[in-house]
């Protein structure tokens, strides 16, 4: 059942991120919502969840975008892993400490792609990160915060994490 | 059916872990043609998430309708639409014919004129655009089982949109011409010095390795060369809006505003290989007496 609900995750985020977000973005950037799904899943679902779901959603996306594949799958299961990791010291987290951390997680993620890409020589350091990773970022960690706001609202997060993760 | 069930023991997730980690780092290793068996292992999973996203594609285009032809300006927009696509026409009529008349010039004394054929398009619908923010691209709703292949030319009636990356069954990734990471041989209309365009970061393009010697200047229109890449020659590109020449530089460089918006482009025609003739069969070549 798990597995079924994550392919319809990984089929909605791909159909959203490509079709819709495109209308919403900010300053010509839109927000990874891969990113934070891959975060939330990690820090609650440990590291091997994470690092699946990243791979598999990055493979994904790579389908729909000029971003090769490789490097696609292995950021985005790179970041679930590090948010599993990232999960299992914490043990509590308020929707302020997830703000930041998806703000920092994103900030670095965003500074390494462009030399994993090997972009054009136009598309410098300095440009990525006042054009790209900065506004990005932000989204991202207002989107992240919001949802995980929302869950927490409605579900016992806490309860839901000691009885699943070992 | 048994399904895959995440909640095991802690030892099986650390081995778990492990596999998959070493399966990465293999992956890491692999050879750039065995990635490409991945690749094509995606394709029909492409396939089956094309289904919601060009349902969602679908759902969009039918409020983007709604709103643009009953709640904002009735009638409005279909007129501007028309008449865009008359402008798109004209233009693209426009840098045929001059094309054509500078063609004329040049060979009709030393060549027999040979007809260029016209290339086989296919017609495709934008349904997306890239799921990141590093390239510029968009989706079409076509793909390999219609013929679709990396590195073919995509354009518009006004001129050209860029160049098919990376395809799926049903869908086809397309990188614009105004993407940094994008190439295409152009041509000076007026002076036929040649050169490189490439997208620039500001949303436009820019003709790099004019030689120094060119007369190019604001207000020329650049086409495509024919030489490499997808493209017959003669379609249009941009006008060039600035020269750039720099002291003890080797070759200049001019700013072009593309011919198509591509942040508006709804459907383009994908041009199909081997479907026009190559420089030297244009120029009438002689061909090898069996």
């Amino acid at each position: 059942m798990k597995t079924l609900l994550y392919i319809a995750l990984i089929a909605g985020i791909t159909s959203i991120q490509s079709v819709l977000l495109p209308h919403v973005s900010l300053w010509g950037v839109k927000p990874d919502l891969g990113f934070v799904a891959i975060c939330l899943i990690g820090l609650f679902g440990g590291e091997l969840e994470g690092l699946l779901f990243g791979l598999a959603l990055g493979w994904a996306m790579s389908l729909f975008s000029a971003q090769d594949l490789l490097s696609a799958a292995i950021v985005k299961g790179g970041v679930g892993f590090i948010a599993g990791l990232a999960g299992r010291q914490v043990a509590y987290l308020s929707p302020l400490v997830l703000v930041l951390g998806l703000l920092v997680i994103s900030c670095l993620v965003g500074l390494i792609t462009p030399f994993v890409l090997r972009l054009s020589v136009q598309q410098n350091v300095w440009w990525a990160l006042w054009t790209v990773v900065l506004p990005q970022a932000a989204l991202d960690a207002i989107i992240g915060g919001s949802v995980y706001w929302l869950i927490n609202s409605y579900f016992n997060l806490e309860q839901w994490v000691s009885e699943y993760r070992i | 059916m048994r399904m895959v069930n995440f909640r095991l023991s802690y030892n099986a997730r650390r081995v778990a872990l492990a596999l998959t980690v070493i399966l990465v780092l293999g992956f890491l290793l692999l050879p750039g043609q065995l990635q490409t068996v991945f690749h094509a292992v995606g394709s029909p999973f492409g396939w089956i998430i094309s289904w919601p996203l060009q349902a969602v594609a679908g759902i969009h285009d039918r409020i983007a309708g709604v709103w643009g032809q009953y709640v904002a300006l009735q009638g409005v927009e279909e007129e501007n639409r028309h008449l865009r696509r008359e402008l798109d026409l004209l233009k693209e009529q426009n840098a045929q014919l001059r094309e054509s008349a500078a063609a004329t010039e040049r060979l009709a004394a030393l060549l027999e004129f040979k007809q260029q054929a016209l290339p086989t398009l296919v017609a495709a619908q934008v349904i997306g655009r890239d799921t990141g923010n590093w390239y510029k691209t968009i989706i079409l709703n076509k793909g390999m089982s219609d013929g679709l292949q990396s590195d073919q030319g995509v354009i518009t009636p006004a001129g050209v949109v860029g160049r098919i990356v990376k395809t799926t069954s049903s869908t086809s990734v397309v990188l614009l011409l105004t993407d940094p990471n994008n190439a295409i041989a152009g041509l000076i209309q007026r002076t036929r010095d040649e050169g490189i365009v490439e997208g620039t970061t500001h949303g436009t393009a820019q003709l790099k390795y004019i030689p120094l010697l060119s007369d190019a200047r604001p207000g020329d229109r650049v086409v495509t060369s024919g030489l490499v890449g997808g493209f017959p020659r003669g379609l249009a590109i941009g006008t060039i809006t600035r020269i750039d020449k720099e002291d003890e530089a080797l070759f200049q460089s001019a700013e072009l505003v593309p011919e198509v918006d591509p942040n508006h482009v709804e459907e383009v025609l994908v041009i199909l290989p081997t479907s026009f003739p190559t420089e030297g069969e244009r120029l009438g070549a002689p061909k090898t007496k069996r």
